[in-house]
């Protein structure tokens, strides 16, 4: 543990103790807390991985051992994790694979699996929502070269699902948002995010041209089915099938299915940079994470998609924490950013601090100074994104206009 | 580049960095299947303008009609090309298409103009996408495909124009629409926007830049005519008549799939008996209507065997399934059939679009035969010969050159070459581990690219 990051015992038993509260809250083992007076600071633990070879399971195991430990989190449990792999699984930055750039990598999964099962996990279930796609995980998996089976095998009892749409569910789920919410007070979601003990973003470490940064909060963007909050969801009901992306997120042009919640305010400004990371920092305070892993071994500067700033890059890190908002704060100073920035500062120059709207739903504190950073400090291990890459472009707006019926 | 006669009838092409071909002897007695076809434009009526065929790999020109006292047609004559009155030739619609007729040419018309389709009331650099925003790709290679499925040796010419509303396409569009047709087999009638033919009858160094450019892509594709020899080939067989209600849905799915990387293979519903379906590991029944009895046992001993049949909602009861099997895949209910399985649409289909993605993933990516990486915006076409080769080519839409493509190989193959018509030498690619697989890194190309595989 670092001295200059290293806070006071009763501080981090409070964190602890808060972090507890909050993991016991999103396995439904108790009510969930009110508005806290402070905002939970477990400890985070952070670490140099040059590579996704051989070093990566001994100091992953390492990290975990020093947020206490997989076995008391996993053990006996049903565990689901969110990964990252938005966008198309053919595409690339350059010749890079999509595990290096934007994706979370498969080495990272197939690892965090594998400690998983060794530490007693009764079920894990990969989760994602691809791209207004309601195909198989494994099958978008595959289109990018990878072998699912790797992750089958990594531990007992893997299972895929594709949470864009009702998936092996039979009926979606609502998930309120404590204290009210910012954009909306409750998401109807894939009964994944339900039925399961444990919550676990495994995010990667990228900027992103409306929400700054995208890490393990914003990883979560993506548990929304497009099915009731994509474009052409169903108008009274889900669609059965996902037919577009968030867009309506993005700019309100619409509102969801009228069977989920809608929106608290219809009249909030219809700017993504104010939507995007209200609804990250809603989701997230009703789906707590109760282990949030940021990938920042290797990655892309710039946002996701090609552009003159966005670059491959080795940062050569790993963030892994109890509290989504502390380790995405932690993840922000390693870029080189400050988690306090307000709109209008890098990495924020384009939306609001989803951090603070996070913070402010009592989920967990961006103050570094209240976190107790456990490995090497920050300042040994920042890695300036901006300095490797550039700024990235302001988000076109999201179109409103739907394509005509698909064809070539 | 430069061109030269070196006897009447006869010339050599040099293209490039060194492509070098006999092209034909003796064009006017060229067999049809070396026809290399041009449409003459209606307002060239300088016969020194034959000039500009001349030396090239062209070799059969059309007119709108034949006249035995035309100073245009006589020159052409003279020069030694083939010449065709276009009125005479037959060209229909694919759905007119007259199939049995003698003709040992089956000139298609009606035909998109093969591009990245623009959008409308956008920025003019803009595209029109689908909803992955994929962008939008306008191609004829489906409809080359089927018609050669529906007329096997015949020759496939393929009509369409530039619109004559837009303004002249630049050479790499000009450049596409050939590749587009050769790729599959076909060729594209070449056809001039009045722009360009202007441009050529004035002189105007563009559009001899342009025309040069297209001179050397058709002398690329003649000098590989071998490779449509290659069988498509691909995990997925499309069964369908492609006609009348079927139409839309059949001929879209073909669209779409190939759009997605999906390599099929087309079983026409007239042909099909008569087609191998060695090879296949799923059949998608696109239309509505029942086979008949003798097409019925086809696909049963098909799917007992091992395959899969993939079936509208309407054929639910032609085929009794066995045991239930969970499926991945929302709308589809699975059951065996022997060693096989059934999958069972249990909605209508609405949308082609959907129905690939479905169908790629019934038949799983696994089973892909090539896997490609920014390839979004080229158009893939994957066909193999006996002995253990494999063809891959790329056609390009975008206009500009491809950045960083790479290919992955489902079956391990001996080496790689590319060939471009940018370079006149093909290049041996080198293999690249990566993620414990095989790919090759391709260089940059402009319009086309094709991979052979030798194992």
């Amino acid at each position: 543990v670092n001295k200059e990051n290293q806070m006071s015992d009763k501080i981090r038993r409070r964190g602890l103790l808060s972090s507890a509260l909050v993991a016991a809250a999103g396995a439904g083992a108790l009510p969930r807390v009110a508005l806290p007076v402070e905002a939970p600071a477990p400890p985070v633990a952070l670490a140099r991985c040059d590579s996704y070879g051989a070093a990566l399971v001994p100091t992953l195991r390492t990290m975990f051992d020093q947020i206490g430990g997989l076995g008391r989190l996993v053990n006996g449990k049903t565990v689901a994790i969110k990964v990252n792999l938005t966008g198309s699984p053919g595409s690339r930055l350059g010749y890079t694979p999509i595990g290096c750039t934007t994706w979370t990598h498969p080495a990272l999964i197939g690892a965090t699996v594998h400690l998983m099962g060794l530490a007693g996990a009764k079920r894990i279930r990969l989760l994602e929502s691809p791209w207004m796609s309601a195909e198989p995980i494994e099958e978008h998996m595959s289109g990018s070269g990878w072998d699912p089976m790797a992750f089958a095998n990594a531990a007992r009892n893997v299972e895929f699902e594709n949470t864009n749409y009702l998936g092996y569910g039979k009926k979606y789920v609502r998930l309120e948002v404590p204290n009210g919410g910012h954009l909306f007070s409750a998401y109807d979601l894939n009964h994944s995010y339900e039925d399961c003990d444990v919550f676990v973003s495994l995010a990667k470490m990228k900027e992103h041209s409306t929400a700054g940064i995208t890490l393990s909060m914003k990883n979560c963007f993506g548990i929304t089915p497009c099915t009731i909050y994509g474009d052409r969801a169903g108008e009274d009901e889900p669609s059965l099938l996902p037919r577009g992306g968030r867009y309506p997120i993005h700019s309100g042009y619409r509102q969801p299915s009228k069977s989920a919640p809608q929106e608290i305010d219809p009249n909030s400004p219809r700017d993504g940079g104010y939507r995007v990371p209200r609804c990250i920092a809603d989701l997230v305070a009703a789906r707590p994470i109760h282990l949030a892993v940021i990938d920042g071994i290797e990655a892309s500067t710039g946002g996701e998609g090609v552009g003159r700033s966005t670059k491959h890059v080795k940062p050569g890190v790993l963030v892994a924490g109890l509290n989504a908002v502390g380790v995405d704060a932690v993840g922000t100073a390693v870029m080189g950013f400050d988690p306090m920035a307000e709109r209008g500062a890098p990495p924020f120059e384009h939306g609001d601090n989803t951090l603070r709207l996070g913070e402010e739903l009592g989920v967990g504190t961006r103050d570094l100074s209240r976190i107790e950073v456990i490995g090497p400090r920050i300042s040994e291990v920042v890695f300036d994104f901006r300095k490797a890459g550039g700024v990235p472009r302001r988000a076109r707006p999201p179109s409103h206009d739907r394509p005509s019926p698909p064809r070539g | 580049m430069s061109w030269r006669s070196t006897s009447p009838g006869k010339c050599i092409l040099m293209a490039g960095e060194g492509v070098k071909m006999d092209i034909l002897a003796e064009a006017a007695d060229v067999p049809t299947h070396r026809l290399v076809p041009f449409r003459w434009p209606s307002n060239w009526t300088n016969p020194r303008l034959v000039e500009l065929l001349e030396g090239g790999p062209i070799n059969c020109v059309l007119f709108d009609r034949l006249q035995s006292a035309n100073a245009v047609q006589t020159a052409v004559r003279k020069a030694g090309f083939s010449v065709r009155e276009w009125e005479t030739l037959g060209a229909a619609a694919l759905s007119d298409v007259q199939w049995n007729s003698a003709s040992p040419i089956i000139p298609i018309s009606n035909l998109v103009w093969p591009r990245i389709k623009s959008a409308p009331r956008r920025a003019p650099d803009d595209v029109a996408a689908g909803p992955t925003r994929a962008a939008w790709i306008d191609s004829n290679c489906w409809v080359a495909r089927l018609a050669s499925v529906r007329a096997p040796g015949k020759q496939i010419w393929l009509d369409c124009k530039p619109p004559a509303d837009e303004e002249s396409p630049n050479a790499n569009v000009y450049c596409a629409a050939i590749a587009d047709a050769a790729a599959s087999g076909a060729r594209w009638i070449v056809s001039l926007h009045d722009g360009l033919g202007k441009g050529l009858a004035e002189g105007d160094p563009d559009s001899l830049g342009t025309w040069r450019s297209m001179r050397n892509m058709l002398a690329f594709f003649e000098q590989h005519r071998d490779w449509s020899n290659y069988e498509p080939s691909g995990s997925l067989g499309v069964l369908s008549s492609f006609s009348g209600e079927n139409e839309f849905m059949g001929q879209e799915v073909l669209n779409l799939a190939s759009r997605r990387n999906l390599m099929y293979r087309i079983l026409d519903t007239s042909t099909v008996l008569r087609q191998s379906l060695t090879g296949l590991k799923g059949i998608l029944h696109v239309d509505n209507d029942p086979p008949n009895a003798e097409l019925t046992a086809r696909l049963a001993a098909f799917a007992r065997a091992g395959g899969l049949l993939i079936l509208p909602r309407a054929l639910a009861s032609t085929f009794a399934g066995e045991r239930p099997i969970p499926c991945p895949v929302p709308g589809y209910e699975l059951r065996s059939f022997g060693s096989g399985t059934l999958a069972t649409a249990t909605q209508e289909w609405d949308d082609p679009y959907f129905l690939a993605a479905q169908v790629h993933s019934l038949v799983r990516r696994r089973n892909d035969p090539v896997l490609l990486f920014n390839a979004r915006s080229l158009w893939e076409h994957y066909s193999v010969v006996p002995g253990g080769r494999a063809l891959l080519q790329l056609v390009g839409f975008t206009g500009r050159p491809t950045r960083s493509v790479s290919v992955a190989a489902a079956r391990a193959s001996g080496s790689a070459t590319m060939y471009t018509p940018d370079s006149g030498t093909p290049v041996v690619l080198q293999p690249v581990e990566v993620e414990g697989r095989t790919e090759y890194h391709l260089p940059s190309f402009s319009v086309y690219a094709a991979l052979e595989f030798r194992s």
